[in-house]
């Protein structure tokens, strides 16, 4: 009998939902003047993803990306709260659920012996749905009828990573859930990609996406949520995030200096003879009406990135938890 | 079951399984060959004064057709030729998966652990079958042969093939239990291999140190006895014993499988 459990997913629902995720692993690692101790890899992570969002799970290694991902999935069982992905709870409608996924697990390994089409062949027909995007997608990634006849051991790298990402998108899953997808791809093959994942939006797929390359988050993410040593430390629109952060101003001056007391948002200012460098949030008119003036040679306003924000995250002392195994 | 799953795993294996199984035919060939060619000599040596248990092998014995055949299954030839499926493939099956990283992949599709693991279970069992039966063909195609048919009963043959069937069943399943206990092949093949050497050593210590044959009910090798089973003594405990040693490692991978946390692979 097939493992078709008829779940039926609620539309009115988030394409994935947690409620307090925790996973615990009881045996630790060691740490120094520490002994072992139990992994909090996931601490009461309550978190939603829209249908139809590209949305970014940022943190660096070992924050607990992929444990939430392998939760999300029925690989790990979670130590308490729940999650339910496209209606369907990951527990007990587990099976059904990966019917409707498509999963790019960090680092592929594929069957060697293998040639890249019986490898595409071999999922789809497990997947039980015709890889219906298979062909475009081999095209956008530049991956031809010839590649795919070569044994994958014989593969690069970037090439491995195609397969995985074919493999998860070919049969055109509503979900797709995707752990470092860009690693190993060239930067072409990275804006290939980026457009992919548009489309797939577009089309009112929803994309969640793991990923330590902040730009490519920045780019392509609707909204992303940061993660450290196992705890959500955010989740917001991009847009919002950046926004609400300081960006980087230069200024160059012939003569004397302007007067920048008393603009809002205006903070850090280093005069140096003919430069001014600060930062500025909030609203930039005020400060343009401040520095307008013939004396102005030059002027540099860096928009806020995400790497900022990051950073701004992960700035001070480590929990001592996290950590996926 | 998934038979997308139990294709792909007999795809794998088809040039192995050639192989041995050529080599199985051969083995069973040759086993009628030597008792028809070596009888009197053997009985030379007896009468000459040699041990009498240094030429039985376990269950078997060389001194009847039946205790021949069951010599050609007990032989480490005939343990290994079966064991490289029923023990390696099946130690492999599900850790070796893990440790490549190719397991994530393949359930990250509407495919249960259960129902993998009964996939690659049911591989490994026809895999085993054929081996047994191609040593059983090249058994039964030399007797025929050489025209010493009327020594056993041709009839229960085929029970011969399904009492192996269950004898490695038996080892499979543990195997395969094993497989799903660990994330590296490793520990699991270790640990299959264990589980035969301790059968395979309580089985022949009693050939070479008699007092101590008592220990060979406790191999799962002495409840399969082809050279009985000719002659038409096929006892039905033997049957029970399988079914235990099949049915317990069925239950603890069923049980542990799905519930084991498969942690990104290392």
């Amino acid at each position: 009998m097939p493992d078709q459990p008829s779940a039926t997913p609620d539309s009115a629902e988030p394409a994935i939902r947690t409620i307090g995720l925790t996973k615990h692993y009881s045996g630790g690692r060691h740490r120094p003047g520490r002994g072992l101790g139990p992994i909090r890899a996931l601490n009461d992570v309550s978190l939603e993803v829209e249908s139809g969002e590209i949305f970014g799970f940022l943190g660096p290694n070992g924050a607990g990306k992929s444990t939430m991902i392998r939760t999300l999935l029925g690989f790990l069982h979670a130590t308490s709260g729940s999650a339910r992905v496209l209606g369907m709870d990951v527990v007990r409608d587990s099976v059904a659920l990966r019917g409707r996924v498509g999963y790019l697990p960090g680092g592929i390994a594929l069957y060697g012996s293998l040639a890249g089409t019986a490898s595409l062949d071999y999922y789809a027909d497990l997947q039980q749905r015709e890889p219906v995007k298979r062909t475009e997608l081999a095209e956008r990634l530049q991956l031809s009828s010839a590649d795919l006849k070569r044994r994958v051991r014989d593969y690069s790298r970037g090439m491995r990573q195609k397969i995985g990402v074919i493999q998860a998108l070919q049969h055109d899953p509503e979900l797709a859930i995707l752990d470092e997808p860009t690693e190993g791809l060239d930067p072409l093959m990275q804006l290939a990609f980026y457009e992919i994942l548009e489309d797939l939006r577009a089309e009112g797929r929803t994309i969640f996406m793991s990923s330590h390359y902040l730009g490519e988050v920045e780019r392509i993410c609707n909204r992303v949520a940061i993660i450290r040593a196992g705890h959500l430390m955010a989740v917001q629109h991009v847009d919002e995030l950046l926004a609400r952060r300081k960006r980087r101003v230069s200024l160059l001056w012939r003569g004397t200096a302007p007067d920048l007391e008393g603009v809002p948002g205006l903070e850090d200012v280093v005069v140096s003879r003919d430069r001014i460098t600060a930062t500025l949030s909030g609203d930039v008119a005020p400060f343009i009406r401040a520095i307008a003036s013939p004396s102005l040679v030059d002027l540099l306003i860096e928009p806020a990135r995400l790497e900022d924000v990051f950073y701004e995250f992960y700035a001070g002392e480590d929990t001592g938890e996290g950590g996926a195994p | 079951m998934s038979w997308t799953v139990l294709r792909q795993s007999l795809y794998w294996q088809r040039s192995r399984l050639i192989a041995v199984g050529l080599v199985a035919l051969a083995w069973g060939a040759l086993i009628p060959t030597f008792y028809v060619t070596f009888q009197d000599l053997f009985e030379g040596l007896i009468e000459g004064g040699f041990p009498e248990n240094l030429l039985n092998f376990g269950s078997g014995s060389l001194f009847t057709l039946g205790g021949t055949m069951t010599i050609g299954f007990e032989h480490p030839i005939g343990i290994g030729l079966v064991a490289i499926f029923a023990v390696g493939a099946a130690a492999n099956a599900v850790a070796g998966e893990r440790e490549a990283g190719t397991l994530e992949v393949l359930l990250s599709r509407p495919l249960s652990r259960r129902r993998f693991y009964a996939s690659v279970g049911a591989s490994v069992k026809i895999e085993a079958a054929i081996v047994l039966a191609l040593m059983l063909a090249g058994q039964t195609a030399s007797i025929i042969a050489l025209g010493v048919q009327d020594e056993i009963e041709v009839a229960w043959i085929p029970m011969v093939w399904v009492m192996g069937l269950l004898l490695w069943a038996a080892f499979a399943a543990f195997s395969l239990a094993a497989s799903v206990s660990f994330d590296r092949r490793g520990p699991a093949m270790a640990l299959s291999l264990a589980y035969l050497g301790v059968n395979y050593f309580l089985e022949i210590l009693g050939t070479f140190l008699p007092d101590l044959d008592w220990t060979q009910e406790y191999s799962l090798f002495h409840h399969f006895n082809p050279g009985e089973i000719v002659t038409g003594n096929l006892d039905p405990v033997d049957i029970l014993i399988f079914a235990v040693a099949i049915i317990l490692p069925i239950i603890w991978a069923l049980v542990v499988f799905p519930r084991r946390d498969l942690a990104a692979p290392a």
